[in-house]
């Protein structure tokens, strides 16, 4: 008898639990606010590559997992690129983000402005 | 039997009870706004510290941008917005509270700003549980009208130790082991991020989550101090 009435007691306070922490699915975020808390922490080489590699990372997970990449990160990576004067590639990037989420178009337009006379200016 | 059945009801009972102790609200009734001017995209200002601790800003700021993101808005990435304000001279939004926010519509195309202050930042350690405690205050303002859309004043505690390790002595002890490692590795990164998530509980859902409009009258419970209130 008591058993049965832990048993039930068990399986409420399941429910209250497992209410609480359902998973959500709606993008692959990966160790993102790791690898950023650690490059913003100790700016380098060598933890700005591991941000990078993560947020290529989100990209192939999102797309394999049939996620739409969350927002931001096209972008993000694309700043990384344009940092390092890998224009062409910088705004390829923030064109996709541009597409992909239509609210980002004008902040967009003004870093792919930007990257484009860089871009004529060094070559 | 019965004795039993009377029991559980009562329990129960009492448990719903608690649960409804604080004050709820909707979310519709709380924050019209939201509703009336449909935000699509948020920028996460720099957050004003007023802990003591020098590298709550840090934490805080590296790990809103994905709990802010699952609440469905387009959320500017953190890294650019705050390395472009930097280059004009803002490292953190004291200065902006009073200031009219078009600006940030015409150069960056958002529709509201976050802003974030920390007010308390506290890691207790104790030989058997550590804890993360962190009050903060945010408020989402509209760059249209600059009146608040979305505010949340609250503390939130985080358990740092590392879980149930089983009962007994042994467990006791090995748990104060645990929790003394954990504390010294300081990786709060996930707990900061866990603070964050249950602040932002009670934004209402934005266009890229499949709830987004039809979460009007679901209830949340309301931190908001009433002498808060007229600010």
């Amino acid at each position: 008898m008591r058993k049965l009435c832990l048993g039930v007691l068990f399986i409420v306070f399941f429910l209250f639990v497992s209410t609480g922490c359902a998973p959500q699915k709606m993008y692959y975020f990966g160790n993102y606010s790791k690898t950023l808390y650690s490059f913003e922490k100790n700016q380098n080489e060598e933890s700005l590559l591991k941000h990078k590699q993560e947020l290529e990372t989100i990209i192939t997970e999102s797309e394999s997992r049939n996620l739409s990449v969350p927002p931001g990160i096209y972008a993000e990576l694309g700043y990384i690129n344009f940092k390092s004067n890998n224009f062409k590639k910088a705004i390829k990037l923030f064109q996709t983000e541009s597409q992909l989420y239509p609210e980002s178009k004008h902040l967009m337009d003004r870093l792919i402005q930007s990257a484009t006379s860089r871009n004529n200016s060094s070559s | 039997m019965k004795k039993y059945t009377y029991l559980i009801l009562g329990i129960l009972v009492v448990s719903l009870f608690s649960a409804c102790a604080p004050k709820m609200s909707t979310k519709l009734a709380k924050f019209p706004l939201m509703y009336e001017e449909k935000p699509a995209s948020i920028l996460i200002l720099p957050p004003i510290n007023e802990s003591t601790a020098a590298d709550a800003k840090e934490y805080y700021s590296t790990t809103i941008q994905e709990p802010l993101t699952f609440t469905g808005y387009y959320i500017f990435p953190y890294p650019i917005t705050s390395e472009i304000l930097k280059m004009e001279g803002i490292y953190d939004a004291e200065l902006l509270v009073n200031l009219s926010l078009s600006k940030f519509r015409e150069y960056f195309g958002a529709d509201a700003v976050l802003f974030t202050t920390i007010k308390k930042w506290d890691l207790s350690y104790m030989v058997l549980a550590s804890t993360l405690t962190v009050a903060i205050d945010c408020k989402l303002k509209s760059t249209k009208t600059n009146q608040i859309l979305w505010e949340y004043t609250g503390t939130v505690v985080v358990d740092l130790s590392g879980g149930n390790t089983g009962g007994g002595l042994v467990g006791l002890i090995v748990k104060a082991i645990v929790t003394a490692v954990n504390s010294a590795v300081a990786d709060y990164v996930p707990h900061a991020r866990r603070a964050n998530y249950q602040a932002l509980s009670s934004i209402p859902y934005g266009k890229y989550h499949p709830e987004h409009n039809k979460d009007q009258q679901v209830q949340f419970i309301d931190q908001t101090p009433a002498a808060n209130k007229a600010d």
